[in-house]
């Protein structure tokens, strides 16, 4: 087994490709050692034979240039309208330019002081392409104008699909990230809240925002993040799931070290208590390290209803993540190991309607369990046409006909019903998945250990969980180790006034969050006053 | 990678070896619900089990057949035949939820509760069934008596008695600890309630027993059975039963009837009581005081005047205190002059109170006991009326 392993490790190794051969990287050669003649050739060698790459000669006043553009990216009609008006007929219509300070000049006149871009390398000049600019290349001018025509068409902000409330903003990250970052910055009006960008992935120059709020977040995880995100060596970067694999502390876990969401309000309220979101091109799904475990239990909506209530539900949300989990194997354990455990009456009713059922509990068990985890499955990934279909299928064949036919019992169903609902009670995904795998490790253990195995496998989780860390936090702060201060909104949420401080797990630069203060008052009565 | 093996290899161990050995699916069990113990012809015990029919006690299951069965196997220990009642039932027995265990008069009377040893050894049976004595009849009967409640016999028996415990005072409440207890302690002996079947016991042995409003056969309590160390010695009525718990403070609730006028009666709920008994040693002659205090309103009166009145609930206070003094009085006379047998466990408390004097007299305690003078301070505080205050009766009077 071992020396398997190793084997697999040093083929791996083998074919590591050294990251520098991609081929989307242009060699750094300086726009003056290429004479406008031959910059043509040079760019078309770089890109290939890709067709949407568009190079066109035109005039800029009197001199003679070439616009270099990919039409898929840019806003092709944008770029009609200013050739016409800006390049071909520029303010004077005999201008022209020799010198890479008339471009400047020319450019700042034209497009404004942020509309447009020098650019002096080859390889730059390839990205700007990439990034949606068109390229502008003025006959013996060693040096390129680009400005951004980018078509930035694409979903608009609609409402949250994963992560839904009642009452809260309904609006939700989209998959471009200036609109995203926009989404913040429109809550946070706040000169401390600072986007650092990274281009992440080898070929697909992923662009990804390190977004925190300087004055709160403690620099040291910063910079730790900061270090992660630079280190990333992969060829491809999709979602932010793949740079939370690859920024996190360690690999073989079933727990999500990061948290993921798509509402702009947790993002922000994530920023001003000390946390850092990742902000990935692409996905509506932003990234907040470092995630600790009691986060995966709290919703945003917590804050927006009334506290007493909040902390119902969050009791709810902790008593239905042990239903999720120990409910099957339980079940298990206690009939096949110890029927003493349950109230006489109701181990009659399960006897009775036990009786006939041809499988052992523990095979029934997983035989619904793995028919609820296939109808799941199917359920998220079929057409939304034949949804109807399908779970019309699976809730007469698992919950009727099986347990009529006499294949399963009655209590079965309702085990299986009340660990499902439960699992479904969570406000992030991610979490809820981790507990479906170890359900299923609990279930064998049970079958063979009973309720002694099903402690023993608890016992390693927590040995587990104690042992992660996510961006060098204690997974389990702040329970373990243990922060008093920190449980005014971890089990219960205790009045918004009365939480004046940040996380003290998160070890922010300035801890307090706001003035002291009570809850108001009625006014008082003045003196002689009946009082109430 | 060395840790990984190592992990696998223990994991593997835990489940290789350790598992499963006491796994039993539930359609291979059947719970038994309840134990008799009769002397036994070729064996010394003759041991019966009821076993649950759990398909007959579920109403949507029910076809109508036998809410139980009921085997009986001879033997010297308990322990063996209970693993040999294979013989009989197809299913594991599991013990776990036995509610009753009947012991036999003449078993009890012969003294041989060897058989307790290994209720009280087995890691499967809780400790928290009852014990009853089956007076007049073996005590398998008891088991085999079916009822509309639950159907099985001691399932019935053993809310029964919970019921009667807490409502009227009829059960002393004694669990296997509790009598190990008593029947271990110097200064006090053991009681058990005792059931009697009443009725055709062949009827009552079937389903048709249970399609009669007043069923051919059932079982109902009857006594407080007292022992003289491991020796059934005598039987108390069921009134006495009530002192008994009054006495050893384990009283719940009861309504007491007192005479407040000629062929007049009203009946108090006593709610909450407690007891203090002092005990000291007056010479040769032990004394012991009983102070009891107890609380309760009128639960019905024939004799109706002035229930709005301080006087009248004074007038009721200390009738009521006056008639269960008088009880209690009795009661510990009757155990002193008959039976001279301390069941109530005034030597406990006198071991507890004066331990050297008690230990000069131990060997002896029950003649002490017989001998002692026993003063009972009974104070009653009369709190409500129930709902009305004045009579209806008042009215038609008028």
């Amino acid at each position: 087994m071992n020396k398997f392993l190793k084997k697999l490790m040093n083929i791996n190794s083998k074919k590591q490709i050294p990251s520098n051969s991609t081929p989307s990287k242009a060699q750094e050669i300086e726009m003056k050692n290429i004479s406008f003649e031959t910059i043509k050739d040079e760019i078309k060698k770089i890109f290939g034979h890709t067709a949407d790459l568009k190079a066109d000669d035109i005039l800029v006043g009197k001199s003679e240039a070439i616009i270099f553009y990919l039409d898929t990216v840019i806003n092709t009609d944008f770029l009609k309208d200013m050739l016409g008006q800006t390049l071909e007929s520029p303010v004077e219509q005999d201008i022209r330019i020799t010198s890479v300070d008339e471009l400047q000049a020319f450019g700042k006149k034209a497009f404004g002081v942020s509309g447009y871009k020098l650019i002096h390398t080859l390889s730059e000049m390839t990205e700007t392409i990439l990034e949606g600019r068109i390229a502008v290349i003025i006959k013996g001018v060693p040096a390129a104008l680009t400005i951004s025509f980018i078509n930035s068409e694409g979903r608009t902000v609609s409402e949250p699909t994963t992560q839904t409330v009642v009452r809260g903003p309904k609006d939700a990250f989209v998959e471009d990230i200036s609109t995203n970052i926009n989404l913040i910055r429109k809550r946070i009006k706040n000169h401390n809240l600072q986007f650092e960008k990274f281009k992440v992935g080898n070929e697909t120059r992923t662009s990804v925002y390190i977004g925190s709020v300087k004055g709160i977040v403690n620099e040291k995880i910063l910079e730790e993040v900061r270090k992660r995100i630079k280190d990333i060596n992969i060829s491809a970067i999709f979602e932010s799931a793949n740079i939370e694999e690859l920024i996190q502390d360690k690999s073989a876990t079933v727990f999500p070290l990061a948290l993921n969401t798509e509402r702009p309000d947790s993002v922000s309220s994530a920023l001003l208590d000390g946390k850092i979101a990742i902000i990935t091109d692409g996905t509506p799904f932003i990234l907040l390290v470092p995630a600790v475990l009691t986060d995966f239990f709290i919703s945003s909506e917590d804050n927006y209803q009334n506290y007493f209530m909040s902390s119902f539900i969050r009791m709810i949300r902790y008593l239905s993540f042990m239903i999720g989990l120990l409910m099957p194997s339980a079940y298990v354990g206690v009939l096949t190991f110890h029927p003493e455990l349950l109230p006489t009456t109701l181990l009659l009713s399960v006897i009775a309607q036990r009786e006939g059922v041809p499988f052992p509990a523990v095979i029934e068990v997983f035989i619904m369990e793995i028919t609820f985890e296939i109808l799941r499955e199917a359920g998220v990934r079929m057409p939304r046409a034949v949804g109807q279909t399908v779970s019309i299928v699976g809730a007469l064949v698992i919950g009727q006909a099986a347990a009529e036919a006499g294949i399963i019992s009655n209590i079965m169903v309702i085990i299986v019903a009340i660990t499902a609902i439960a699992n479904f009670v969570f406000p992030n995904y991610s979490f809820a998945n981790a507990s479906r795998l170890i359900r299923f490790v609990l279930i064998i253990v049970a079958s063979i250990l009973g309720l002694y195995g099903v402690l023993l496998v608890l016992i390693f989780m927590v040995a587990h969980l104690s042992s992660l860390r996510s961006v060098g936090v204690p997974y389990l702060a702040p329970v373990a180790p243990f922060i008093v201060e920190d449980q005014k909104d971890i089990f219960i949420r205790t009045p918004i006034w009365f939480q004046n401080k940040r996380p003290a797990y998160l070890s922010p630069t300035t801890l307090d969050k706001q003035k002291p203060q009570g809850s108001p008052s009625p006014p008082k009565q003045s003196k002689g006053g009946s009082g109430d | 990678m060395k840790l990984f093996g190592k992990m696998l290899i223990s994991v593997l161990v835990v489940f290789l070896l350790g598992g499963c050995w006491d796994r039993k699916e539930l359609s291979e069990i059947k719970l038994v619900s309840g134990m008799a113990i009769d002397k036994g012809d070729d064996g010394k015990y003759e041991v019966t089990v009821e076993a649950l029919n759990a398909a007959e006690l579920n109403s949507r299951t029910s076809g109508g057949n036998a809410p139980s069965l009921v085997e009986t196997i001879e033997g010297e220990t308990l322990s063996e035949v209970s693993h040999q009642f294979s013989q009989y039932y197809a299913q594991y027995l599991v013990f776990s939820h036995m509610k009753l265990l009947v012991i036999g008069e003449d078993v009890a009377k012969s003294g041989m509760i060897d058989f307790i040893d290994y209720l009280e050894r087995n890691r499967e049976l809780r400790d928290d069934f009852k014990i009853l004595i089956a007076k007049d009849s073996k005590a398998s009967d008891v088991l085999k008596v079916t009822n509309l409640y639950r159907k099985s016999s001691s399932l019935k028996l053993s809310t029964q008695l919970e019921n009667m415990f807490q409502d009227w005072g009829g059960d002393p409440d004694m669990r296997i600890n509790d009598f190990i207890n008593d029947v271990t302690l110097e200064g006090k002996e053991a009681v058990l309630n005792a059931v009697v079947v009443e009725g055709d016991k062949k009827v009552g042995a079937t389903v048709e027993n249970m399609n009669n409003v007043t069923p051919e056969a059932i079982v109902l309590v009857d006594s407080l059975g007292f022992f003289n160390k491991k020796k059934l010695a005598g039987f108390l009525p069921l009134d006495d039963t009530r002192v008994y718990l009054w006495i050893t403070d384990k009283f719940k609730n009861t309504t007491l009837t007192v005479q407040c006028g000629e062929d007049e009666y009203s009946a108090v709920r006593i709610i909450h009581s407690t007891t203090d008994v002092q005990t000291k040693m007056d010479g040769v002659r032990p004394e012991f005081n009983i102070n009891v205090k107890a609380e309760g309103y009128i639960e019905g009166t024939q004799c109706y005047k002035s229930l709005d009145k301080i006087e009248t609930f004074k007038k009721y206070e200390d009738l009521v205190s006056k008639s269960a003094a008088d009880k209690i009085q009795k009661t510990v006379a009757k155990m002193q002059n008959e039976y001279g047998l301390d069941i109530f466990g005034f030597g406990e408390i006198m071991r507890r109170q004066h331990n050297n004097q008690f230990s000069k007299i131990k060997e002896d305690w029950n003649s002490y006991f017989a001998e002692a003078k026993v003063n009972v301070n009974f104070d009653f505080i009369l709190r409500r009326t129930g709902i009305r205050s004045d009579s209806f009766l008042d009215e038609v009077e008028k």
